[in-house]
C-alpha cells in the first residue's frame, strides 16, 4: 500500500502556500514569518517521511500522475509528478534540510529587517526544489530547474545593496544559464527524436534501455552531453564552477540549503533521472567521469589555499560534487546518489557550523579566528563530526559513500582511482587546516568576545551531526541495502580491502599533516609559500579561471557590442539620416513659411506620397 | 446562445473609444482629472466587452457568428463589359470579424490601452487633445485586428500612424519632433508599400461574381474571405494561365507577381515589426515618446507588423513563405542576437528595452519560419506575451522617471531600498522578459524554438545563444537600477501609489496566468491556426 505516495503532490504545496502567505503579509509580522516558513517545511517533511517509510518494503510501486499543460494539434506537453524510491529519498533530504535551515535562520537572520522576505524566498525555493524532484518528465523538470535557479539568484543577492552580492547573484544566474541553454537544446532534440514526442522519464527509460535502435548512438551521445552541460552548470562542475564560490555572498543558511545540500545536487539528480540515455553512450559516460574526476581534484587543491571559511567549503562542495559525477560516469549510480545523500547532511552541517562561527566572530577569514573550540563547544564538536565525515574517516557517513565511489573507480579506471585518492588527501588536509586554525590555538583579534550561538542555531547542528554519523550505515561494503532499494534489484556487497585501507590512510595522513602544520606548528606554514610562491598564488586565485573568462569571453563580447553599436549608429542609421535630412529640410522650409507647424506639413507630405502611389496603381482599374 | 450574438459586439468594441472621445471633447479642457477619468472609463468598455467575448468564444466555430458586414461605398467601374457581365463595381466594405488569431490581440489591445490610460496619469499638459488622440489610437488598433477587408485594415492602420505621430510629437521628450518625423517617414513608406500590395491583390484575387438572374455582377472588394478563397482555389482565375482559360486573363497572378507581393508585404510589415535593418525609427520612439504611449507602441503597435505578416504574408502566400522560411529564420536569429548584443551596450534603460523588443520580436519570426503548428502557436503566444511584458516594463519606466528624473543606468542604483514594490515588479518583469518558466515569456520562446527545431537545428541553436545573452542584458540593467548602494538623493522617494500599482498588478497577473496556464491562450488560437495549418500542409504537399 503506497497510499501516501498518491498525496505526494501536496508536498510542494505546503511551502508554496507559505510563500504566498508571506508575500501577502509583507514585511511586517516578523515573528509570523519565521513561524509560517518553518511550519510549511515541517509539514512537507512529515509527509515526505511518511512516504519513505511507506516505501521501505521491497517492490514499492512507483506512483505517477500527469496532466496536459499545452495541447497543440497532435502534440502535448505535459506536467506531472512521480514518486519512485529515488525521488522519495530526495524529498526527505530536501524537506529535512529546508526545515532545519528555517529553524536555524530564526536565530541567524534575527536582526535583519527583511527577514520575512528571506523566509518567503526560502519557501519559494523549497517549493521549486520539490517540484524539480517530483517531476515526471524533462520539461517540467526544466521548468522547476529554472525556478530553483532564480531562487538561488534572489537569495545570493539577498543583501542587494552590497555590490559584491549583486555581482555574485548576476554571475550565478548567467553562468548556470549557459548550462541551461545546453539542457534546453537537449530537450528539443529529445522531443523530435522520441517516439510520440514523449519526454517522460519512464518512456525515456524504455526507449534507451530496450536497445530499440530508435535513436542512433551519435544522437544519443549528443543528447547526453547536452543534458550533462545543464548538470555542469547547476552542479558547479569545471569549467562552469566559477559561480559557486562567489555565491557565498548570500546568507550562510542559504549556502547550506541551496549551495551545498539541495540545488547544486540537482545536476547529479538530473543525470540519475536520465541515466539510461547516458548508459547508452560510452563517450558520454567517459566525459562525465573525467569531468567529475578533474573537478574533484581541481577544486580540492584550490580549497587548500583559501582563507575565507565559506569559500573553502564552497570549493569543497564543488570537489565533492565532482566525486558524485565521477561515480555516475563510472557506472555507479548508487555511489553517486549515496554520496549525494551523505554529503547533503554533513555539508549542510559544516555550512551551518560556519554560520554559527561567523555569527559569533563577524569575520569569514580563518586567520583572524582561533581558539573558538573552548568558547563554542557545540559548534566545535558538531563541526568536527562534519569535518571527519567529509574527510572520509570511518565510521562517519562520508567514509562509506566515498569508499563506494573509489571502489567503482578501482574496478574500471585506475587513473580516476588515483585522482580520487589524491582528492581525498587534499580534502582531509584542507579540513584539518580549517579546523585547527578556527578552533585550536590562541584566540585572535576577532575571536575575543565570541560565545556559543542560541539554541535555534545549535539544534539543527546537533540533528545534522547525528545524521552525519549514521547516514552512511544504509550502505556498507558488507550490506548493499541502499543500492538495492534504490534500483529495485538486489546488489552484491562491494567490499574491497585495498580501497578501505587506502582511503583511511590518505584521510589520516591529510589530517596528521594538517595537525603538524596548523595544530602543533612543528612545520612552518610559510615553507611552501617561500619555496613556490607562484603555486600558492595560482591556487589562491583558483587557477585564474575567472581572469581567463574575462579575457576570452567578456572582453570579446564587449568588443563585438562596441563594433555593432558603431555599425548601428553610422551604417544602419546613416541611411536613415540621409532620408531624415531630406524631410527635415522640407520641414524647415515649411516651418519658415507657416509658423512652426512642422508636423502637420510632414504629415501632409507622407499622406500625399501615399495618395500618389494610390493614383498610379489605381489607374489599372480603369480602361 | 448568449446575448453577445444578438448585439453588434465587434462594432461596440471598435466604436466605444470613439464614444469616450466625444465625451472628452465635451469636457472643459483644464479639468485634468475629469478628462483622465473619462478616458480611462472609455477604455474599460472595450476591455470588458472583449473579455466577455473571449470567454464566450466558441473555438470550434472560429468566431463566424460574430461577423459584421455593411456595404459602405460602391463605385461603378468604367470597364468594358463582357458577355454575361452586367456591371463591374468596386465595393468598399465595413467588414468586421474575429478568429483565434485576432481575438487574443483584440483583448491585448484593450488591456494594454486601459493600463496605459492609467499610466497617462503622468501627462502634464494639454490633457484634452492627448486623450482625443489616445482614444482615436485605440480605435485604430482595434480596427486593425477586427477588420475583414484589406482597405478597412489599411484605413485603421493609417489612423494609428496619425494618432501616434501627434502623441509622440506633442507630448514626447526633448527630441520629440525628430522622433515623430522619423516614425512617420518610415511607417509612411511602409504603408505606401502595403497599399500598393493591397491594390495589386484586390485587382487580381479580390473579386467575386454575384449572379442575379441572367446577369452577373462583377465585384471587386478587399474582403479577406474572397481573396483567401480565390488564392487557395486552383481553379480560380487568379491561378489560371491564359492557355488554361483559353482567353485573355487579366486576373492571373503569375509566380513573379506572387513573389513581388510577398516581398512587398514582408517589407511593409517588417518595418513595423521591426526587422533588422529597419529598426532605427523605433529606437527613437522608445526614447522620446511619453511612457504611456510607448506602452502601447511596444505592447500593441509592433504586434500589428507580425499580425500583418502572418495574416497576409504567410496565410495568402504559403508557398513563398515556405520557400523563404530559412530567410525568415535567419532574419529572426539576426534580430535576436543583434538586439541582445546592442541591448547589452546601452547606458539608457529605455534603449535597453528598445533593443530588447527587437530581440524578442525576432522570436516571433522564428515561430513563423518554423512553418508548423507548434511554431505558429509560439509566434502568437510570443506576441501576446511580449505585449504584456513590454507594457509592464514601460509602465514602471514611466513611474520611475517621474521620481528620479532620469533613466540613465549610470545615475540610478539601489532603488529597491526606497521603492521595494516597484523594484520587485521590475525584477519580475525582467525575469519574464528573459524567459523564466512560470511567466509568459518562457512559453512563447519555448514553443517557437521547439517548432523551429524540427526543420532548422543550427539556427535554433544559434537562437538559444540569445537566451543566454538576454539574461546578461536584462540582469545587468535591472540590477543596476534596483540593487547596489542607493544614491543619497533617491532615499526620500516614495514607492508606487495605488493608481500606479493597480496596472502593474493587473499586467503581472496576466503574465503569471499565461505562464502557468498557457492553454487559456493556445486553445483559442488552435482552431484558427489548425485550419490555416491544414491549408499550409496542403500547399506543402502540392509544392
Amino acid at each position: 500500500m503506497e497510499m501516501y505516495s498518491q498525496a505526494a503532490w501536496l508536498i510542494p504545496l505546503f511551502p508554496l502556500a507559505a510563500f504566498l502567505v508571506l508575500t501577502a503579509l509583507g514585511r511586517s509580522f516578523r515573528r509570523a514569518g519565521v513561524f509560517i516558513g518553518s511550519i510549511g517545511s515541517l509539514a512537507a517533511f512529515a509527509l515526505s517521511l511518511l512516504i519513505v517509510i511507506d516505501r521501505l518494503g521491497a517492490n514499492a510501486v512507483d506512483y505517477n500522475y500527469a496532466f496536459d499543460w499545452i495541447r497543440i494539434g497532435d502534440y502535448t506537453l505535459r506536467i506531472g509528478f512521480e514518486v519512485t524510491n529515488l525521488t522519495a529519498m530526495m524529498l526527505v533530504v530536501v524537506t529535512l534540510v529546508s526545515f532545519l535551515v528555517n529553524v536555524y535562520s530564526a536565530g541567524y537572520m534575527k536582526n535583519d529587517e527583511r527577514i520575512t522576505v528571506f523566509y518567503g524566498y526560502v519557501a519559494l525555493f523549497t517549493f521549486s526544489m520539490l517540484g524539480l524532484v517530483l517531476s515526471d518528465n524533462l520539461l517540467s523538470l526544466y521548468i522547476f530547474w529554472e525556478l530553483v535557479g532564480v531562487c538561488s539568484f534572489l537569495l545570493v543577492g539577498f543583501w542587494y545593496s552590497k555590490p559584491k552580492a549583486r555581482a555574485a547573484a548576476k554571475k550565478a544566474f548567467i553562468v548556470t544559464r549557459i548550462g541551461d541553454a545546453g539542457l534546453l537544446i537537449g530537450i528539443l532534440l529529445l522531443f523530435w527524436y522520441m517516439p510520440n514526442h514523449a519526454l517522460d522519464f519512464t518512456t525515456i527509460q524504455s526507449v534507451f534501455d530496450g536497445q530499440t535502435g530508435a535513436i542512433t548512438t551519435g544522437i544519443t551521445t549528443l543528447i547526453a552531453l547536452l543534458i550533462f552541460l545543464g548538470a555542469v552548470g547547476k552542479s558547479g562542475q569545471f569549467p562552469l564552477h566559477v559561480w559557486l564560490p562567489d555565491a557565498m555572498e548570500g546568507p550562510t543558511p542559504i549556502s547550506a540549503l541551496i549551495h551545498a545540500a539541495t540545488m547544486v545536487a540537482a545536476g547529479v539528480f538530473l543525470i540519475a533521472r536520465t541515466y539510461d540515455i547516458f548508459q547508452d553512450s560510452a563517450a558520454a559516460m567517459e566525459t562525465v567521469a573525467y569531468v567529475g574526476g578533474f573537478t574533484a581534484i581541481f577544486a580540492a587543491t584550490v580549497a587548500l589555499a583559501q582563507n575565507d571559511i565559506k569559500r573553502i567549503l564552497a570549493y569543497s562542495t564543488v570537489s565533492q560534487l565532482g566525486y558524485m559525477m565521477m561515480a555516475l560516469g563510472l557506472h555507479s549510480l548508487t555511489g553517486g546518489i549515496f554520496h549525494l545523500f551523505t554529503h547533503a547532511f554533513f555539508k549542510a552541517l559544516l555550512f551551518l557550523g560556519a554560520g554559527s562561527i561567523i555569527h559569533a566572530v563577524h569575520t569569514q577569514n580563518i586567520n583572524e579566528m582561533g581558539g573558538l573550540g573552548s568558547k563554542m563547544r557545540v559548534t566545535a564538536w558538531t563541526f568536527a563530526i562534519g569535518a571527519l565525515a567529509l574527510s572520509g574517516i570511518p565510521p562517519f557517513s562520508g567514509f562509506w559513500s566515498k569508499d563506494m565511489i573509489l571502489t567503482a573507480a578501482l574496478e574500471t579506471n585506475p587513473l580516476l582511482f588515483v585522482v580520487g585518492l589524491a582528492g581525498a588527501f587534499c580534502t582531509a588536509l584542507y579540513m584539518s587546516r580549517l579546523f585547527f586554525l578556527v578552533f585550536m590555538g590562541k584566540p585572535k583579534s576577532a575571536a575575543a568576545g565570541a560565545h556559543e550561538s542560541p539554541a535555534t542555531m545549535t539544534f539543527p547542528l546537533i540533528v545534522l551531526a547525528v545524521l552525519a554519523i549514521i547516514a552512511g550505515f544504509v550502505e556498507t561494503p558488507w550490506n548493499g541495502w541502499f543500492g538495492s532499494w534504490l534500483s529495485g534489484e538486489p546488489e552484491d556487497a562491494h567490499g574491497s580491502g585495498v580501497v578501505i585501507i587506502a582511503s583511511i590512510a590518505v584521510g589520516l595522513l591529510g589530517i596528521y599533516l594538517g595537525w603538524l602544520v596548523y595544530g602543533k606548528g612543528s612545520v612552518s606554514r610559510t615553507v611552501i609559500a617561500e619555496r613556490l610562491p607562484w603555486l600558492v598564488k595560482l591556487l589562491e586565485r583558483s587557477y585564474y579561471v575567472d581572469e581567463l573568462y574575462a579575457a576570452v569571453i567578456v572582453k570579446p563580447l564587449k568588443a563585438i557590442g562596441a563594433a555593432l553599436s558603431v555599425f548601428d549608429e553610422y551604417v544602419v542609421g546613416g541611411v536613415v539620416r540621409v532620408a531624415g535630412a531630406a524631410t527635415s529640410s522640407v520641414g524647415r522650409l515649411s516651418a519658415r513659411l507657416q509658423n512652426g507647424q512642422v508636423q502637420t506639413y510632414s504629415l501632409a507630405a507622407v499622406i500625399g506620397f501615399v495618395i500618389i502611389v494610390v493614383a498610379i496603381v489605381g489607374r489599372r482599374f480603369l480602361p | 446562445m448568449s446575448i453577445l450574438h444578438d448585439i453588434p459586439v465587434l462594432s461596440l468594441i471598435l466604436l466605444s473609444p470613439l464614444l469616450g472621445l466625444i465625451v472628452v471633447l465635451l469636457l472643459p479642457k483644464h479639468r485634468s482629472s475629469w478628462l483622465k477619468t473619462a478616458a480611462f472609463i472609455a477604455t474599460l468598455i472595450p476591455l470588458a466587452l472583449s473579455l466577455w467575448l473571449y470567454s464566450d468564444y466558441d473555438k470550434q466555430q472560429s468566431g463566424a457568428p460574430f461577423d459584421e458586414q455593411l456595404n459602405w461605398v460602391e463605385v461603378p467601374l468604367n470597364k468594358e463589359l463582357q458577355n454575361g457581365v452586367s456591371e463591374f463595381m468596386f465595393k468598399f466594405q465595413y467588414a468586421l470579424g474575429i478568429d483565434g488569431l485576432s481575438l487574443p490581440l483584440v483583448l491585448l489591445t484593450a488591456l494594454v490601452t486601459a493600463m496605459a490610460a492609467l499610466a497617462a496619469f503622468h501627462v502634464k499638459k494639454r490633457w484634452k487633445s492627448f486623450f482625443v488622440w489616445f482614444l482615436l489610437l485605440e480605435t485604430g488598433m482595434l480596427g486593425v485586428f477586427l477588420a475583414r477587408d484589406v482597405f478597412l485594415f489599411f484605413v485603421f492602420f493609417e489612423i494609428t500612424l496619425i494618432a501616434m505621430y501627434f502623441l509622440i510629437g506633442i507630448w514626447g521628450y526633448h527630441n520629440r519632433e525628430r522622433a515623430a518625423n522619423q516614425f512617420l517617414l518610415y511607417n509612411g513608406i511602409g504603408s505606401a508599400i502595403m497599399l500598393l500590395a493591397f491594390v495589386l491583390l484586390v485587382n487580381t484575387a479580390g473579386f467575386r461574381i454575384e449572379q442575379i438572374g441572367e446577369q452577373a455582377n462583377f465585384i471587386y472588394s478587399g474582403s479577406y474571405a474572397d481573396i483567401a478563397r480565390n488564392m487557395a482555389d486552383p481553379n480560380a482565375w487568379v491561378n489560371m494561365s491564359p492557355e488554361q482559360l483559353d482567353m485573355f486573363n487579366p486576373f492571373q497572378m503569375t509566380d513573379t507577381m506572387q513573389w513581388v507581393l510577398f516581398i512587398m508585404l514582408l517589407v511593409a510589415f517588417g518595418i513595423k515589426l521591426p526587422v533588422f535593418p529597419f529598426h532605427t525609427w523605433m529606437l527613437k520612439v522608445h526614447t522620446e515618446a511619453p511612457p504611456s504611449v510607448v506602452m502601447i507602441h511596444s505592447g500593441v503597435l509592433l504586434k500589428m507588423g507580425a499580425y500583418g505578416l502572418l495574416r497576409f504574408g504567410v496565410m495568402l502566400f504559403p508557398e513563398q513563405a515556405r520557400d523563404w522560411a530559412v530567410v525568415l529564420a535567419l532574419l529572426g536569429v539576426v534580430n535576436i542576437l543583434y538586439g541582445a548584443v546592442l541591448a547589452f551596450r546601452q547606458q539608457e534603460f529605455k534603449l535597453v528595452l528598445a533593443y530588447s523588443s527587437i530581440s524578442h520580436m525576432g522570436i516571433v519570426l522564428l515561430g513563423l519560419a518554423a512553418f508548423n503548428e507548434i511554431g505558429l502557436q509560439g509566434a502568437v503566444f510570443q506576441l501576446v506575451s511580449h505585449g504584456l511584458i513590454s507594457a509592464l516594463l514601460f509602465l514602471i519606466v514611466g513611474s520611475m522617471y517621474e521620481r528620479t528624473g532620469t533613466t540613465e543606468l549610470s545615475k540610478l542604483g539601489g532603488l529597491a531600498r526606497s521603492m521595494p514594490f516597484m523594484s520587485g515588479v521590475l525584477l519580475t518583469a525582467g525575469l519574464a522578459s528573459l524567459g523564466l518558466p512560470g511567466l509568459s515569456g518562457f512559453v512563447g520562446e519555448f514553443l517557437s524554438l521547439l517548432g523551429l527545431f524540427e526543420s532548422m537545428r543550427w539556427l535554433t541553436a544559434a537562437a538559444v545563444l540569445g537566451v543566454i545573452l538576454t539574461a546578461v542584458y536584462v540582469l545587468r540593467s535591472v540590477l543596476k537600477i534596483t540593487f547596489g548602494p542607493q544614491h543619497e538623493k533617491y532615499s526620500p522617494l516614495k514607492d508606487a501609489r495605488l493608481i500606479e500599482a493597480i496596472p502593474m498588478i493587473v499586467l503581472l497577473a496576466f503574465i503569471l496566468l499565461l505562464g502557468c496556464y498557457p492553454s487559456v491562450l493556445t486553445d483559442t488560437v488552435q482552431y484558427s491556426i489548425g485550419g490555416l495549418f491544414e491549408q499550409l500542409l496542403a500547399t506543402r504537399a502540392g509544392g
